[in-house]
């Protein structure tokens, strides 16, 4: 009787091409990757993407600068305030526009509001990828919802915000703001702590995420990777420290960092992320002033001078930035937008090739894409 | 300084600029007299924009110039951090590198130009990996071939795309054409001729 082992050196073997189509449950979207696998083990990755392109970039250079601010919304659809204040100070400096101590603020609280509801929509997605289905939804989402219902309360919508107009907000926020905000910080606190303790030291967590995936500092860099995933790869690279925007510098955070640049360091950059966004929210809180949220010589139609300028912000997937050329007219010229995402997920290749498939699965949920972010 | 190209202007003539407005000197200093220095003989175009340094270079000298930057010691670009095109129409077609230096804290924006007729571009896939997707998207938007690059296939565009790039000005953005640079939304949209 033969066995297998014998008869080995006669087994033809082929490298299958499997297909994670654009319609699958774990790729976060409609993206599309080919894998290339021998038995398990992944040996080629070619992404697919472009299934979500709307074109917004040609829409913004026939939208002027107030409208073009819900376009950013619609790219990043999980992080929209972040994306808006990047396009709003791009607005801004073009026209030379101050804007007033309150709306400063506001906007930092928001835009950090909006890391929390995004890192709590990593955890339970991620949660849910690793293979815990349901329970990190549901920990995650009943603290994200109590922010969404804050944020809707102050910008009339649970994700497309559209609240930050070139020169200040939209309107001011309801009277009883900072109470409900310090409420909802103390349930977010204890959200944090409920999925430390589901999610951290869970032994079969550990064992699917520890050492999967790394991707070394220097590599990450050449790729243009940057956010919670080249923190946790070591490189202590936060545009909110190293190239501080709107008010960040006025407060005091840490920038977590990883050790090994694998999954579960990426996890854990982005959950104490949360408790650092929590405490800017704090100090913000206590710091808020009262005055006017837009400056009083307001143009009512923005029409910046000739120039260009590149503004980055940290959105909670990396450098978000936007590039906008202005020719003297209301409505921009070019404008670019650099989407994390786009640069974190071209990284995919080198961080999956070797293992199996079900930790690419893993691997392409740390990286946390927006597939509308990757194509706009 | 002087760029190798005809004189062709970088921004539209005639309108106040914001160096204009905000008084900023000619010659930028700092980042540009690292590249005077990284790369002797070079011909170049500086200027000081709101934020960034922005280095104008020709076709011929972009590829040299990049290499300079990623490996010289002085200026370590080590992170491309977007690379992307813009449609001057008459002007040619523009690529806009943004770089960030991890070691020395300083950023610069570096610009080459190639004309419509002949829209090739050497490749900065050498010097960063990250420039390969970037470099597949502005090919899609713009039509700007890389030289050089190992796979350029359209990338956010279906792959038997035909007709005028998405992000060129001749490429209206819908049966109406619609002026670009002047008035609000709504008050300027022309039917084509």
């Amino acid at each position: 009787m033969t066995t297998l082992i014998e008869r080995e050196p006669e087994f033809e073997t082929i490298d299958l091409d499997i297909n994670m189509g654009p319609q699958h449950p774990s790729t976060h979207g409609v993206f599309r990757m080919v894998l290339t696998v021998d038995g398990e083990r992944v040996m080629d990755v070619v992404p697919h993407i472009g299934y979500m392109h709307r074109g917004a970039e040609k829409l913004c250079e026939n939208m002027d600068y107030r409208q073009g601010v819900g376009y950013m919304d619609r790219t990043e659809y999980l992080g929209e305030l972040n994306a808006e204040l990047a396009y709003v100070i791009a607005a801004e400096k073009l026209g030379g526009l101050e804007v007033p101590e309150r709306a400063e603020y506001m906007r930092v609280i928001g835009a950090e509001l909006n890391r929390l509801a995004s890192h709590f929509m990593f955890m339970g997605a991620f949660g849910a990828d690793v293979g815990y289905f349901g329970t990190s939804f549901t920990y995650a989402f009943r603290e994200r919802e109590n922010i969404q219902d804050l944020l809707e309360e102050v910008c009339g919508d649970r994700i497309m915000f559209n609240y930050f107009h070139p020169g200040g907000l939209a309107w001011d926020t309801p009277p009883n703001f900072p109470e409900r905000c310090r409420w909802v910080l103390k349930q977010v606190r204890q959200g944090i702590k409920d999925l430390d303790g589901l999610m951290t030291h869970n032994e079969i967590f550990i064992a699917r995420c520890r050492g999967i995936g790394a991707i070394a500092k220097q590599e990450a860099i050449d790729w243009g990777v940057t956010g919670p995933t080249l923190r946790a790869s070591g490189h202590a690279f936060d545009i909110r420290k190293e190239e501080p925007y709107s008010i960040y510098d006025r407060f005091q955070f840490d920038i977590p960092t990883g050790q090994y640049g694998d999954v579960y360091d990426r996890y854990l950059v982005r959950l104490e992320e949360m408790r650092q966004s929590v405490r800017i929210i704090e100090q913000a809180l206590d710091q808020l002033p009262e005055g006017p949220i837009k400056p009083e010589k307001m143009p009512r139609i923005l029409r910046p001078p000739t120039g260009e300028i590149y503004v980055r912000t940290e959105s909670p997937r990396g450098e978000y930035g936007v590039y906008a050329i202005s020719t003297g007219g209301a409505k921009p010229y070019r404008l670019k937008v650099r989407s994390p995402c786009f640069s974190n997920l071209s990284a995919l290749k080198s961080m999956t090739v070797g293992s199996y498939i079900a930790d690419a699965v893993i691997i392409l949920g740390s990286i946390d894409i927006v597939l509308c972010e990757v194509d706009r | 300084m002087t760029s190798e190209q005809t004189a062709t202007p970088f921004f539209v003539p005639n309108m106040p600029s914001i160096a204009e407005r905000e008084g900023l000197a000619e010659w930028p200093g700092g980042v540009a007299d690292l590249f005077l220095k990284a790369v002797p003989g070079l011909q170049f175009e500086a200027k000081q924009a709101l934020i960034d340094v922005v280095i104008s270079v020709s076709r011929g000298d972009i590829l040299r110039v990049l290499k300079a930057a990623k490996t010289h010691a002085e200026l370590q670009f080590d992170y491309l951090r977007s690379l992307t095109g813009v449609d001057w129409e008459d002007g040619g077609r523009e690529v806009v590198y943004h770089l960030y230096s991890n070691s020395k804290k300083h950023n610069v924006t570096i610009k080459a130009r190639c004309s419509n007729d002949d829209p090739h571009m050497p490749s900065a896939i050498e010097v960063w990996r990250g420039a390969d997707w970037h470099e597949r998207e502005t090919f899609d938007m713009f039509g700007i071939v890389f030289d050089g690059h190992p796979n350029l296939v359209p990338i956010l565009l279906p792959d038997d795309f035909e007709g005028i790039h998405p992000l060129l000005k001749s490429r209206p953005l819908a049966a109406i054409e619609v002026k670009q640079g002047a008035g609000s939304a709504g008050d300027d949209a022309e039917a084509n001729e």
